[in-house]
């Protein structure tokens, strides 16, 4: 391979000697019109020819050119081109910043950049400056609703935990389905909890550039298929030093609440529903347990009901009310507040440039003892040692603390708190908690008080790099990068919580590291010849070694329950340690051709050895091509006036997903196996496949951009087809083989959708300003091959009905039809497997499909209004077409099946002959006579939703107050999240999909899911 | 200058081609399966984690014993669990996708999967150990192959047909790595080729394995497994004879049955009567007896199993092992199987005796003892008198079930084998 490789590079060396012929030299200086700082990397280029140069780092440049030129074009990123007239004396030229939606902006593209309108790849841009300070701890929710295509979904209202993000749909049943970060070149990787993009301090990022075909993503190979996020952060720029700082302070509140029965409610409710169960024991179920009559069997059930409200009173008297607690309130922190303070400072000269910052964020979350604090350090440094050589560093460090708790199914998680009788105190008036049996269930609030929940994270990420300029156009640049996570997790449990009961308290302590080094080495080459040929070539290798450990002990018998690190544990009854290691080596070349501005041509692609591929299939090629059209630069549309910009574009491409196989899950092994009292025994434990491979993604795009009335309103279409082959899955093997599966790729899923985004500027005055950018996606997912058998996958769970189906999307609900109360005696009824007659029977039922949590159309729509030193800047975000199937429905919404607290809308349970409700009759299930409520379209909602996802109303003090208070401006500013949500799901928040089953398959679940946060801040920045 | 940042490039260029070799990574946690045979040491360390294999739940860590139980339990026992798929066995109308006869049936093959590796990688055990090491592979082979015929062998089994019934693929060596190669599509041999594998194993095993061998593989439970084989075939003689040589062996090396009929059971280290135990600890092994016959009060399920009136009422007032039920949730429920992390019995000295007795009533001899000295050691120790004298073959066969309460155990009694295992 490297021999190759070898030859392909000096194939480049040759091409570099163009020269053209020169008469004159122009020298000047180019400005930015605001502060007259120079403004470097501008274009400079004489009209009517491709000649041209580039400022440096004062804003100078000098330029050879033609005797009979007469007049430069002056261009830069971000500001509008200027053409001088040449005088003879140095040209001063100072530039206004662009209004426009500008073609002219560098996308990073991996391993170099490209300007968009070059650009024959579909790559969704987000500014630093968009997201700059919005009030959330995790970068990718800054994300949601900004790029088309882009699906952000929060799994529930817990502050800094999963996320999920799908970047034109799944692609993978037992894979990743979320896309590769990179950050400044480095592929960042989460740990043990919470995700790796919590770690990051996003008001250091520049940009975020979102690589979504595979023609833009196929650089990245074997990683690529659900998309590549560069993550780009701040660098100085030559000039005086800014320092800034940025303060922020705010409160976060569940998004909603929900509404549950009061102690009145509650008692009525359960005497009703005794009552009922009495009635229907002794008439329906046939009177097994031989009543004397209907009103015995009455009498019966309703004294226990009663004898369970006396135990679940505690101390208080239900009979006169007077307890009524509101569980639901106990599960929130009432002033969760949130604070942010950030200093930085950037400049340098010629020769050095830095920006540095540090940044301290804390969260507290809406849940009780939910908390996240993030410290961030960052240097950026770069150093141009010569005219020839530059080098620079990037540094951040990075600590993250975080109070979590536990996941949604679990008793002592604060959401469950719920379930909990009205009618119980919270505390017994010793002061103590209640527990059980005089709580319905485990009291979570014990966690809070006799439990601990820690997890710190550390991340540090360091890349030093050096930029060659070998020849003409031709820049070598080496990187070296090193990304490490460490996380410890220390979790304690006294003796009077559940987890701690009955073993004198119980603790655990887990440590993981992660480290990756990275190297990437790389030539690029660019160059222009005959005027009309545009060739910019990068080639080259990159190594990266990832190595992961993990320790984990855990103790009980604490003798005294202050002490909770393990040190305290009287018995240690467990532990272990882990290591694992991968490597990565690949190739990658990218060739762009532009010809006459007009004809586009890229073609990538990059060779991806991974130690974890099956040794049949060691090395494995992702190649794009990619072409435009930039109708617009035709002779025959220079006269269409309105249309200022048109471009059609398609790709097609191949990319890899080596998610879904263990580092090692391609080799045969044996492991230690434990036998009686034997020392030890060695057992097989994996059986391998010599075959497995990465996941293939082959995507094909077409699209169009353009921009019209000098690009006021741009737009980018794509239409996709992504599909995936390969796909991994267990195939079955005959049981004497040794084994009944092994992972092999062999099934099949599609994706197809399209993408639409809208720019324009409404209003483009001296002093207001108004701009709008919409962007709507639809994407539709489909799995279309098993294992080669299988037909479906199908869930076996009361709670859920996510399944497998081959046709239908992935996770898809199949399940049974509710059809509501039967209307003579209160029954659940169901649809029968002709979907037309119904049945009381749950288990008779038919199955259908009744849901897809899958949406059809994502879209955000963003307006940003300015006057004067007034900015206003509202997001709306949506999600349109999903359902969610709410699987503590059974419990919290059942008719009083049994005594969890329920929601108020049970109130509308069927009472008399006649009554139309879809709420039954309630029936406490004392004596299993009738089904307890599964999973049914009864649990399934309509999950869309469109939200205020974010409101910024900042003020700009005027240059001239600024200056008198001796700092160059000031900026104070309200900011909100997830103001306000419009949808007509009836939980407590259409976003979310349960922490403890979420995955590829199980997704739009909801279990006691914590609302999302809703917050509010004031903030202040100063430059100084 | 530029010709160090050309060397920087062409550095990194033959870094690169050396980073090849990185490409071959081992798991620190595991060893490949060619260093797993390596060795001596290595190969025995293998035979001792197929027992911990045999000992899965899926096999004799209790599904072979309560998937047979319940079958065979014709209204002595309910399953009243929510789990669907023993019910179906319970009920023998078992679909197609029940996850414990695909698990028994996998299962068995793992244990043979790892025999037939052990058994071809023995050429490099120590001389000394070599025999006994092939020896337990094949006991344990054979085993696994024993339960595989008698749950999927085509049936009605009868004296001579075995040749035309199909019985199980059979597999004695070890096949391609690749477990889905298409070589692995093998036939079902057999009924009688799987038998004389069987009867092949368990002989070479008595012959070479020591009579005593901690908790592992010895010579009196292959003895005993062999009596097994051959009342299944209805070949009394021969199963009357290894049940002799069983017994012989064993106790002329302290093996014995317990004075009290409770002490053979419920215990973590196995009992003077337990020739062959499958071992659970809190750290291994897994007893799904114990899983489904046990209660929450014990720290099982909530009693998926329950003990009909009709069984427990076989037992007569003065018969000490009926101690051994317990009563829970209005019914009886067996107690061999009370306990958490208690070993999983799979052949006791009790059961020697008991196939001694039935086979020379069969036979109408007297080899080793006689049948009432046989059929009254275990009644006299349930505290049953007066000895029986003159016993009939219904009487030993009564007796065996009281014994043994698992009807588990039964299957060895040919009136119940023939159809046993109608359910495929």
């Amino acid at each position: 391979m490297s021999k190759l490789k070898l030859l392909l590079l000096l194939a480049l060396f040759s091409y570099a000697q163009f020269a053209l012929a020169q008469n004159k030299t122009v020298t000047g200086k180019v400005t930015d019109l605001r502060d007259g700082s120079p403004l470097i990397g501008a274009s400079i280029q004489v009209k009517g020819s491709k000649i041209g140069a580039i400022s440096g780092s004062d804003g100078g440049f000098s330029l050879s050119v033609p005797d009979n030129t007469k007049a430069l074009i002056i261009s830069a990123i971000g500001f509008n081109p200027f053409e001088v007239t040449i005088t003879g004396s140095p040209i001063q030229v100072a530039l206004k910043v662009s209004e426009t939606q500008n073609l002219d902006e560098v996308i990073v593209t991996g391993y170099g950049t490209q300007v968009k309108r070059d650009v024959t790849s579909v790559i969704a841009r987000v500014k630093g400056s968009e997201v700059q300070n919005m009030p959330v701890a995790d970068l990718s929710q800054t994300l949601q609703g900004r790029a088309a295509g882009v699906f952000v979904e929060a799994q529930n209202g817990k502050i800094g935990e999963g996320i999920k993000i799908r970047v034109r749909g799944a692609s993978s049943l037992n894979g990743s389905n979320e896309p590769l970060y990179v950050v400044d070149g480095v592929p960042i990787v989460g740990g043990v909890y919470g995700s790796a993009t919590s770690d990051i301090n996003f008001n250091d990022v520049e940009s975020f550039d979102i690589l979504k075909d595979a023609a833009a993503s196929a650089i990245y190979g074997s990683r690529a298929a659900n998309g590549v996020v560069i993550i780009t952060t701040k660098r100085g720029k030559a000039g005086k030093t800014k320092f800034t700082l940025n303060t922020q302070y705010g409160q976060q509140n569940p998004t909603n609440k929900r509404e549950f029965l009061n102690a009145q409610e509650y008692i009525d409710y359960y005497l009703e529903a005794a009552t009922n169960s009495g009635k229907y024991h002794y008439n329906r179920v046939g009177n097994t347990r031989g009543f004397a009559n209907e009103a015995a069997a009455v009498t019966n059930i309703v004294n226990f009901v009663k004898g369970r409200f006396t135990r679940y009173s505690g101390y208080s008297d239900w009979t006169k009310l007077e307890t009524n607690t509101n569980w639901q309130d106990q599960a929130f922190n009432e002033d969760a507040g949130t604070g942010l303070i950030e200093l930085s400072a950037q400049g340098g000269n010629e020769k050095n440039k830095f920006y540095v910052s540090g940044s301290i964020n804390k969260q507290d979350g809406i849940l009780i003892a939910n908390k996240f604090k993030r410290m961030s350090l960052r240097f950026n440094m770069d150093n141009q040692l010569n005219n020839w050589l530059k080098m620079g560093v990037n540094m951040s460090l990075g600590k993250t603390e975080r109070q979590r708790v536990s996941d949604d199914n679990a008793f002592n998680t604060p959401m469950q708190l719920v379930a909990l009788a009205p009618i119980t105190p919270i505390r017994d008036l010793a002061g103590e908690l209640y527990n059980t049996p005089t709580t319905t269930y485990y009291n979570g609030l014990l966690d809070v008080e006799y439990a601990q929940n820690h997890a710190n994270g550390y991340r540090n990420q360091g890349l030093i790099f050096t930029e060659s300029k070998i020849a003409k156009g031709l820049t070598l640049r080496n990187e070296l990068g090193l990304d490490m996570v460490n996380q410890s997790d220390e979790r304690f449990w006294g003796s009077k919580t559940d987890g701690g009961a009955g073993i004198g308290g119980f603790a655990w302590a887990q440590w993981f590291r992660n480290t990756r080094w990275t190297t990437n080495n790389f030539l690029n080459y660019a160059t222009s010849f005959n005027d009309v040929h545009k060739l910019d070539v990068t080639a080259g290798m990159s190594f990266e070694n990832r190595y992961d450990e993990y320790s984990y002990v855990e103790g009980q018998n604490f003798a005294d329950e202050t002490i909770q690190t393990l040190a305290g544990a009287g018995t240690i009854s467990g532990g272990t340690t882990t290591q694992e290691k991968n490597n990565l080596l690949s190739y990658f070349a990218r060739a762009n051709y532009s010809y006459n501005s007009k004809y586009l041509l890229a073609i990538t692609a990059r060779i991806d050895a991974d130690s974890r591929f099956g040794s049949n299939y060691k090395y494995g090629t992702f190649p794009s091509v990619s072409a435009g059209w930039i109708v617009s630069e035709e002779n025959f549309m220079k006269s269409v006036n309105w249309l200022s910009f048109l471009k059609i574009r398609g790709s097609y491409g191949i990319v890899g997903n080596n998610t879904g196989i263990g580092f090692y899950s391609a080799n045969a092994q044996y492991g230690s196996v434990k036998y009686g009292t034997s020392p030890g025994g060695l057992g097989i434990s994996n059986f391998g496949n010599d075959d497995l491979r990465w996941e293939k993604v082959a995507t094909t795009d077409i699209g169009l951009e353009f921009g019209l009335f000098k690009n006021r309103i741009s737009a980018e279409f794509s239409w996709y087809n992504k599909k995936t082959t390969d796909m991994l899955l267990a195939v079955p093997t005959p049981s004497p083989s040794g084994t009944t599966s092994v992972l092999g790729n062999i099934g099949e899923m599609e994706n197809k959708g399209i993408e639409l985004s809208l720019n324009t500027i409404n209003i483009a005055g001296k002093n207001l300003k108004w701009t709008t950018n919409i962007n709507i996606a639809r994407n539709k997912n489909r799995v279309l091959k098993l294992d080669g058998e299988q037909k479906e996958i199908l869930s076996n769970d009361s709670r859920y009905a996510n399944a497998v189906i081959i046709g239908q999307p992935l996770g898809v609900f199949y399940g049974v039809k509710y059809a509501g109360v039967d209307p003579t005696n209160g029954d659940p009824i169901y649809y029968n497997p002709d979907n037309k007659t119904t049945t009381n029977v749950y288990d008779d039922a038919g199955k259908f499909i009744i849901g897809d949590p899958n949406p059809d159309w994502i879209g955000g729509i963003n307006n940003t209004v300015s006057y004067k030193g007034l900015e206003l800047s509202v997001l709306f975000q949506g999600v349109f077409g999903n359902q969610v199937q709410d699987g503590g429905g059974g419990f919290m919404s059942a008719s009083g099946d049994w005594f969890d607290n329920q929601t108020r809308d049970q109130l509308k349970r069927w009472q008399n002959p006649g009554d139309i409700t879809d709420v039954p009759q309630a029936r406490l299930n004392r004596w299993g006579d009738f089904d307890s409520p599964q999973m049914s379209t009864r649990y399934v909602y309509d999950a869309s939703y469109v939200r205020l996802k974010n409101l910024t109303l900042a003020y700009n003090l005027p240059t001239s107050v600024a200056n008198k208070l001796k700092i160059s401006y000031a900026r104070f500013y309200v900011s909100g999240v997830n103001l306000h949500t419009f949808t007509k799901y009836p939980g407590w928040d259409p976003e979310v999909n349960t922490d403890y089953r979420s995955g590829n398959v199980n997704q739009g679940s909801d279990f006691y899911a914590a609302p999302q946060i809703k917050s509010i801040v004031v903030g202040l920045t100063i430059g100084l | 200058m530029k010709k160090i940042s050309i060397y920087i490039l062409l550095v990194a260029i033959t870094g690169a081609a050396g980073c090849d070799k990185k490409l071959d990574l081992k798991n620190p946690q595991t060893i490949s399966v060619e260093d797993a045979f390596s060795t001596s040491d290595k190969v025995k360390n293998v035979l001792v984690a197929n027992y911990a294999s045999m000992g899965s739940g899926s096999l004799f860590g209790g599904d072979a014993l309560w998937m047979s139980e319940l079958m065979a339990s014709d209204g002595e026992l309910n399953w009243v669990g929510t789990y669907p798929e023993p019910r179906q066995i319970w009920s023998k109308s078992i679909l197609l996708n029940n996850v414990y006869v695909r698990d028994i049936y996998s299962q068995a093959y793992r244990v043979i999967f790892n025999a037939n590796n052990i058994i071809a990688n023995a050429g490099i055990v120590v001389a000394v150990d070599k025999a006994k090491v092939i020896a337990e592979a094949k006991f344990q082979r054979a085993m696994a192959y024993f339960e595989l015929i008698k749950y999927f062998g085509e049936k009605p089994f009868f004296a001579g047909s075995a040749t035309t019934l199909k019985g199980v693929p059979l597999i004695t060596t070890p096949g391609p790595t690749a477990p889905q190669d298409p070589s692995y599509n093998l036939p079902r041999a057999s009924v009688d080729d799987v038998y004389k594998q069987i009867i092949l194993d368990f002989t070479d095993a008595e012959t070479n394995l020591p009579a005593t061998n901690g908790f592992y593989a010895n010579k009196p439970s292959a003895s005993l497994a062999l009596a097994r084989v051959y009342l299944q075939q209805d070949k009394f003689a021969e199963a009357r004879d290894a049940a002799n040589r069983c017994i012989t062996v064993a106790t002329a090396n302290g093996f014995s049955l317990e004075s009290n009929y409770e002490d053979a059971f419920n215990n973590d280290v196995n009992s003077s009567e337990d020739l062959f135990a499958m071992q659970v600890t809190d750290q291994a092994g897994t007893n799904s007896c114990f899983t489904f016959f046990s209660t929450d009060t014990y720290g099982a399920r909530d009693g998926d199993i329950e003990v009909t009136g009709v069984h427990y009422n076989k037992y007569s007032p003065t018969d000490s092992r009926s101690n051994l039920f317990f009563f829970e949730y209005g019914e009886w429920r067996c107690g061999k199987w009370r306990d958490v992390y208690k070993n999983v019995k799979v052949m006791r000295l009790a059961e020697a005796y008991l196939t001694r007795a039935e086979c020379n009533n069969r036979m109408g001899t007297a080899v080793g003892a006689t049948v009432d000295a046989d059929l009254n050691r275990t009644r006299s120790r349930a505290g049953l008198a007066p000895a029986i004298v003159g016993a009939t073959l219904a009487q030993i066969i009564a007796e065996r079930e009281l014994e043994h309460f698992s009807f588990y155990n039964l299957i060895s009694s040919s009136c119940l084998s023939k159809n046993l295992y109608s359910v495929r």
